[in-house]
């Protein structure tokens, strides 16, 4: 039962990150490590970091989003991405999708720890 | 200190590179760039390197093989593709293609080599260059030897030449040959065994 959770939780997230991806670059355009700091802040969201990447290099494919490159202050230059249109109307689209989904689990789920 | 830590993040990297085998070369070189500036602006933000902060942080990157098989999932690979029948029989026309079809058995390995997304360029050249011809080269060597010792033939009879080489020059043609057959074996099992590496469920 518990891995059975485990698994069910590891899947939840792997679904979602693309949208915490997506969402995060909504206001800012940000490069790889940047975006890994910013997930990282949230416990519990990225387990292993390094699978940002083929993550980011898919959304790149899929046009969610487009890359950069810019100097760095510090060191060798960064591939920043940015959301393009069609990212901007996908995280639009799961926000809706998102919140009526939480709104009906938690009528549910919260309803029978009250009780 | 310094070469120790470089060594665990080029262990890693190479680590990371081989893993992504079967993905397209681009999406490869992309990944392995970014992390290896991911790995970059880490360190340039540390305080103090050391072994053990560079360890914590390629852990928390996770097992290459984890990104790997991420990184196949994302982009609707399998772990072993549906070539991969096509790499077994690449490994077999490479060894004894030669002696099936001569020369054009092995040129067909070799091409099923290179256009193949198992192996990594330097192991496409070890398979091309250890042995070329494969098993068909040292067979072929062997027979013209054989039939050079017989020297012509008298009343029918195959007459052997004898005495034509020295002790030595012998051990060194039998150490020779003995080493053109066992390479492409060798080589072979090599990259068998690459073909194998065994590809885990992505951790998430």
């Amino acid at each position: 039962m518990v891995a059975q959770q485990d698994a069910l939780l590891a899947q939840m997230r792997r679904g979602t990150l693309q949208y915490c991806v997506l969402a995060l670059l909504a206001d800012k355009e940000r490069y790889g490590f940047d975006l890994v700091r910013g997930l990282a802040e949230m416990d519990g969201m990225v387990t292993s970091e390094g699978t940002i990447y083929p993550l980011l290099s898919r959304l790149r494919r899929d046009g969610l989003v487009e890359s950069s490159w810019q100097e760095s202050p510090t060191g060798p230059p960064r591939r920043y991405y940015r959301l393009t249109e069609a990212g901007r109307a996908s995280l639009e689209g799961f926000r809706l999708e998102w919140g009526r989904f939480r709104d009906a689990v938690d009528h549910f789920v919260e309803r029978t720890a009250r009780s | 200190m310094t070469s120790t830590t470089d060594k665990l993040v080029d262990d890693y990297l190479k680590r990371l590179n081989r893993e992504l085998v079967g993905l397209p070369r681009a999406r490869r070189r992309e990944l392995v760039e970014e992390i290896s500036g991911h790995i970059a602006e880490a360190r340039s933000a540390m305080e103090t390197e050391n072994e053990a902060a560079i360890r914590t942080l390629l852990d928390r990157l996770g097992e290459p093989g984890d990104i790997a098989a991420d990184a196949r999932e994302r982009f609707g690979i399998e772990a072993r593709g549906s070539r991969s029948g096509w790499d077994v029989v690449a490994l077999i026309m490479l060894l004894i293609g030669g002696l099936i079809l001569p020369v054009i058995g092995w040129f067909i390995g070799l091409i099923l080599l290179w256009v193949s997304d198992t192996w990594t360029t330097g192991e496409k050249l070890i398979g091309t260059f250890v042995v070329p011809g494969g098993l068909a080269l040292p067979v072929l060597l062997e027979l013209t030897a054989t039939s050079a010792e017989v020297c012509g033939s008298l009343n029918g009879q195959e007459v052997v030449c004898e005495g034509g080489r020295s002790l030595a020059a012998t051990i060194l043609v039998i150490a020779g040959m003995s080493l053109l057959f066992l390479a492409p074996i060798v080589t072979t099992a090599f990259l068998a065994r690459r073909r194998s590496r065994a590809t885990v469920a992505p951790a998430v």
